[in-house]
């Protein structure tokens, strides 16, 4: 916990030396006790954008892990499949999901499941390609092995083939917790009130260079609380991976 | 369990790495294997293990009856391939698993076996905090935990060195005459084929037939003073002779 927070007060010691110690104009950097005290004195608006947000990317980055990870296991098993479905998976990520959006709030109306829809596009399609090379990097001595003691595919699957893919996994998995991130905040762009991305975009239109700064921050808060979930699952999940 | 190979062969495309193999081996029996390498040995075991068809004419019957082998050898590949998510029991355990057997049973049954394959106090540890010997008996125990008649162990102290090998070869020897289990080993080393084995089977340089087939009379329980004795001496030079001729041959093939 130390060691996560301490490069950060350093950042903002950082930010507040060359503020005061170059003397920049607020217009383009703001003082971070400036930024500190405007998210202080309306807590309340910033912990909401922080919850909102929060939740948007959680509920897709979710759903992209599963569905990203179920694909990949689905794929393995009937590669019938993997070679029908996975060239639209790629087609897919070829289209710019800022392209996307304003169907996605058509489809969802302006709901939290429009923003995970977004979050959830660009976060499964990195889970189901780390966790296919994670699959084809296992040992077929090992999956020999399993095979003489009689075991079948969905044995070799539990007990083999999904654990030897964690690692890999949970790398797409930390690339995805930003990715979720961004995607929740594009999606708040398409006409929402609430949320990191609507403060964001109000600050923005009425240079308001403070709460804009502070909207970052918040930003930084949601990012950091997805990765750091995601760090903690990987460190109880892959407790072996160091020592290998 | 009684295992009778005959006429067993296997191409792999144009490439003919087993002829013809006949060999029987009787319940209880303990027979190494040993050729050149790239002799068509492992090519052999995959096919007792059922990883892999024999190709037509040749048949390989337990206790008289054909049918899938998948599942009915117990199978023990060159590198220990434990699961590094696994602690020891687990690794052990994995085969009972697979099977379906009750869990509080086998367990049991595998704390009992550590204290023989001499892993207790291990039992918790994860494979990368073990050495190479241990990782080794691990497997072994792994294979003696998926109670099959017949084992097949594929050069499993190839990799350990010479000390720990020797140890652990007095070890199994230990272990064998406990469970009395019918092993079929396969090895380089020509000290580990006598010491071990009652029947010693020399394999000929690709495609693989047997050569010789050499029973071993020497007095058990073995000792390591064996190794120095002048009967296996006189054994380990007829068989010398024997991988000597097979090896040249496979050089200059």
């Amino acid at each position: 916990m130390l060691r996560a927070a301490l490069p950060i007060l350093l950042l903002f010691a950082l930010w507040e030396a060359a503020v005061i110690g170059l003397a920049i104009d607020p217009f383009y950097l703001p003082s971070i006790r400036v930024v500190a005290a405007a998210m202080q004195a309306q807590a309340p608006f910033y912990l909401d954008a922080y919850l909102v947000t929060l939740s948007e990317a959680a509920l897709g980055f979710a759903m992209g892990g599963l569905v990203g990870v179920g694909s990949a296991l689905l794929f393995t098993r009937l590669p019938v499949v993997k070679d029908m479905v996975l060239p639209i998976f790629i087609v897919s990520q070829t289209v710019p999901v800022i392209a996307f959006g304003a169907i996605v709030v058509l489809w969802f109306g302006n709901t939290l499941m429009a923003k995970a829809a977004i979050a959830f596009y660009l976060t499964f399609f990195p889970v189901t390609i780390n966790t296919l090379a994670g699959i084809a990097a296992v040992d077929p001595r090992q999956v020999a092995l399993l095979r003489s003691f009689g075991a079948r595919q969905g044995a070799i699957m539990r007990k083999l083939l999904l654990p030897s893919a964690l690692p890999r996994i949970f790398t797409a998995l930390r690339l995805s917790a930003s990715l979720a991130l961004a995607g929740a905040i594009v999606g708040e762009w398409f006409g929402a009130t609430r949320g990191v991305g609507a403060m964001l975009l109000a600050a923005m239109f009425n240079e308001q260079i403070v709460s804009l700064w502070a909207s970052i921050l918040v930003a930084a808060a949601v990012g950091g609380t997805l990765f750091a979930a995601v760090a903690l699952a990987e460190r109880a999940m892959v407790f072996w991976r160091e020592e290998l | 369990m009684k295992l009778s190979i005959s006429g067993v062969g296997k191409n792999f495309g144009a490439v003919r790495a087993l002829d013809r193999v006949d060999l029987d081996i009787a319940p209880g029996e303990f027979v190494t294997l040993i050729g050149p390498s790239g002799c068509g040995k492992s090519t052999l075991f995959n096919m007792l293990a059922g990883l892999l068809e024999p190709d037509a004419g040749g048949s390989i019957l337990l206790d008289g009856k054909a049918g899938a082998l998948l599942g009915r050898t117990a199978f023990m590949p060159q590198r220990d391939l434990l699961l590094p998510w696994r602690n020891v029991l687990d690794n052990a355990l994995l085969p009972c698993e697979i099977e379906g057997l009750p869990r509080a049973s086998s367990r049991a049954r595998a704390e009992k076996m550590a204290v023989d394959f001499g892993l207790r106090g291990f039992e918790k540890h994860y494979p990368q905090q073990l050495s190479g010997g241990m990782r080794q008996r691990v497997a072994l125990m792994r294979t003696f935990m998926f109670e099959r008649d017949l084992m097949l162990l594929d050069e499993p102290f190839g990799a350990l060195d010479a000390l720990t090998r020797s140890m652990m070869q007095r070890w199994l020897l230990d272990i064998w005459e406990r469970y009395r289990r019918t092993i079929l080993f396969i090895t380089h080393d020509i000290d580990e084929a006598i010491f071990l084995a009652d029947r010693v089977v020399v394999m000929s340089t690709r495609p693989g037939r047997i050569k010789l087939d050499r029973p071993i009379e020497l007095p058990r329980p073995r000792d390591a003073h064996l190794l120095t004795a002048p009967e296996f001496t006189a054994i380990k030079r007829e068989l010398l002779d024997a991988v000597e001729e097979e090896s040249l041959k496979s050089f200059s093939a």
